[in-house]
């Protein structure tokens, strides 16, 4: 190995170590002050042990009736989402990708150019419809416009196509009709593109902002981002520390989903895109 | 035989019709309601004055005309609260202008970085994507806190930058945007640096050990073989950053307050057209000013798209 190689290995380190810190730093100093009172978290110069050691500041969230609540109404908002994800999206993928009916190709098409529009455009008359149906401050009012999602069908549709179509071509010529192949067949194929829709909306779902603070209105049955810039912003801790506890309570799941999936969740975001 | 043989046919033909749209209806039905009846509906309540209870009233295009007002009082001076939208509209521009160049810079040279043979590569895709799976208000009330006057980031920033005055952040006018704008890059760069990954692991081998034959070093590698061959991936990625950084809501929401922060400085379109349609209470003209966001987002998404991304969709 010679200098020049060694020299560029070094710079290459230091520049991925540094914005690694960059990027982990907030999670890090958080974790450590949400152990701190914040009479020791607000210090300048910043200290890192915490001194006192406390559990403060989770024991103040979870004795504040609501947060059990939020975590409750969020982990029912995801699963509803999660579910209705992968039940409609391959069904309908399957449906675009496998079976033949007049009109398939420009239901797809209009399906596919919804991913144009700025949520922005249709929040409002979402708002008229859902308060319509009477469904406001209603979790499953909120769910209903995410049961399906453009991107969720389009990836189960390339997926499907992606399968070889002769396995499908053998169960037609045993009999085998198209619902039932979707099952028996499709189905049981899918299964890592459904995992990956799952994660995927999951975390969307999770960490979902502006549907909740429109379509939710009494803090009871706020979701975790919701109610904790409801609980910041009336500022019902005179300290920080508390809103930094339950920062990281509600970005743990995420987390902790993602250390131990972030082989395939990568591959999953890459695909679909991602937030914007 | 032969007559069985096509009604045979014809049974699963239409079998396969019954079943495909069976299978689709609940997608396409629910896609029609909040896609594309929404988005008529939001076009023609732009033409109309209600409060959501009331008779709704026809009054053509003076919504539209509110909004230009506003952007033309906006342009001759006017104070914030007189030109909400021409305020949001100066902020995301000036935040997308920071934001998106940086984004992308800074992901594709960490993509080049973590892109060669060494030990970790997964210990710092995890580490820079971890921000991106956070909730961006979760996030976003960290860094309040970050940017506090006694915060972290004034310390950080005192010792890397010699002579730096510790600033008060999120209370002056002057540096709020900025502050988000940080929040931003640092909340997505991450993200696109894994998308910039995957596409330059799916460069061909063979290119680089070419060029290595003809003695071209890592940077000129860099810029006359990575860069050119990332070009769908760099608009793909510009594109999603545009689209995302024009519509910012939820930084906003908390670093800066539904009102925007000191003087408005972190009052954007999507805050403004939140207001409009549940703090003024007046749908029509949220929507007209919606629809002068979708006009904008397609304007400048089509615009760079035409401009450098031919092969990309």
């Amino acid at each position: 190995m010679n200098i020049k190689k060694i020299s560029w290995l070094t710079i290459t380190y230091l520049v991925l170590v540094a914005f690694a810190l960059v990027y982990l730093m907030p999670f890090i100093r958080s974790l450590v002050a949400s152990f701190m009172t914040w009479e020791q978290a607000s210090k300048y110069p910043p200290e890192w042990i915490p001194n006192p050691f406390t559990l403060d500041n989770y024991r103040k969230l979870f004795r504040l009736e609501l947060f059990p609540r939020w975590i409750l109404n969020t982990s029912l908002y995801a699963g509803i989402i999660v579910t209705g994800n992968v039940i409609f999206s391959s069904m309908a993928g399957y449906a675009f990708a496998r079976l033949r009916f007049p009109g398939r190709d420009a239901l797809f098409s209009a399906l596919l150019s919804l991913l144009m529009i700025p949520m922005f455009v249709t929040l409002v008359p979402n708002y008229i419809i859902i308060y319509k149906l009477g469904l406001i401050d209603n979790i499953l009012g909120l769910s209903l416009l995410g049961l399906t999602n453009v991107s969720s069908i389009f990836l189960m549709r390339q997926y499907f196509l992606s399968i070889s179509n002769e396995i499908f071509e053998a169960a037609r010529l045993d009999g085998c009709g198209p619902i039932k192949s979707f099952f028996y067949i499709a189905l049981p194929l899918a299964k890592p593109a459904l995992g990956a829709i799952a994660v995927y909306q999951f975390l969307g779902s999770w960490n979902a902002f502006i549907g909740p603070l429109i379509f939710l209105r009494s803090p009871e049955n706020f979701t975790l981002p919701v109610g904790l810039t409801f609980a910041f912003h009336r500022s019902m801790w005179t300290e920080y520390t508390p809103i930094i506890a339950g920062s990281l309570v509600a970005s743990a799941p995420t987390i902790i989903l993602f250390i131990v999936l972030n082989k395939y969740l990568i591959r999953g975001i890459v695909v679909t895109g991602g937030k914007g | 035989m032969h007559f069985s043989f096509s009604s045979i046919y014809e049974k699963t033909k239409t079998k396969e019709l019954i079943a495909g749209l069976a299978l689709v209806s609940v997608a396409v039905l629910l896609n029609m309601v909040f896609g594309y009846f929404a988005m008529a509906f939001a076009f023609y309540l732009s033409f109309f004055k209600w409060d959501y209870i009331g008779s709704m009233k026809f009054v053509g295009l003076s919504n539209y005309k509110i909004v230009f007002e506003d952007i033309i009082r906006g342009i001759h001076g006017a104070p914030y609260l007189l030109s909400p939208f021409y305020t949001g509209l100066k902020n995301i521009l000036i935040y997308t202008a920071i934001v998106v160049p940086i984004q992308t810079f800074l992901a594709i040279v960490l993509a080049a970085f973590a892109n060669q043979k060494i030990k970790g590569q997964q210990f710092f895709k995890v580490s820079y994507f971890l921000p991106a799976t956070t909730s961006s208000v979760i996030v976003a009330l960290i860094f309040v806190w970050l940017f506090m006057r006694n915060g972290f980031i004034n310390y950080i920033l005192t010792h890397l930058i010699p002579g730096f005055q510790p600033i008060d952040w999120l209370n002056n006018r002057n540096y709020l945007l900025l502050a988000i704008a940080m929040v931003a890059i640092w909340g997505t760069s991450g993200h696109f640096m894994v998308s910039f990954l995957a596409a330059m692991q799916a460069i061909p081998k063979e290119i680089y050990e070419a060029a290595m034959l003809d003695g071209a070093g890592p940077i000129k590698r860099f810029f006359y073989i990575t860069i050119p061959m990332l070009k769908p991936m760099i608009t793909y990625v510009v594109v999603m950053g545009l689209i995302g950084a024009l519509q910012m809501f939820d930084l906003a929401w908390v670093m800066a307050g539904a009102n925007g922060g000191p003087g408005g400085a972190g009052y954007t379109v999507a805050l403004d057209i939140y207001n409009e349609a549940f703090t003024r209470i007046r749908p029509g003209v949220a929507a007209a000013k919606s629809w002068v966001l979708f006009a904008i987002i397609f304007t400048t998404t089509y615009i760079f798209q035409r401009k450098y991304g031919r092969a990309v969709r």
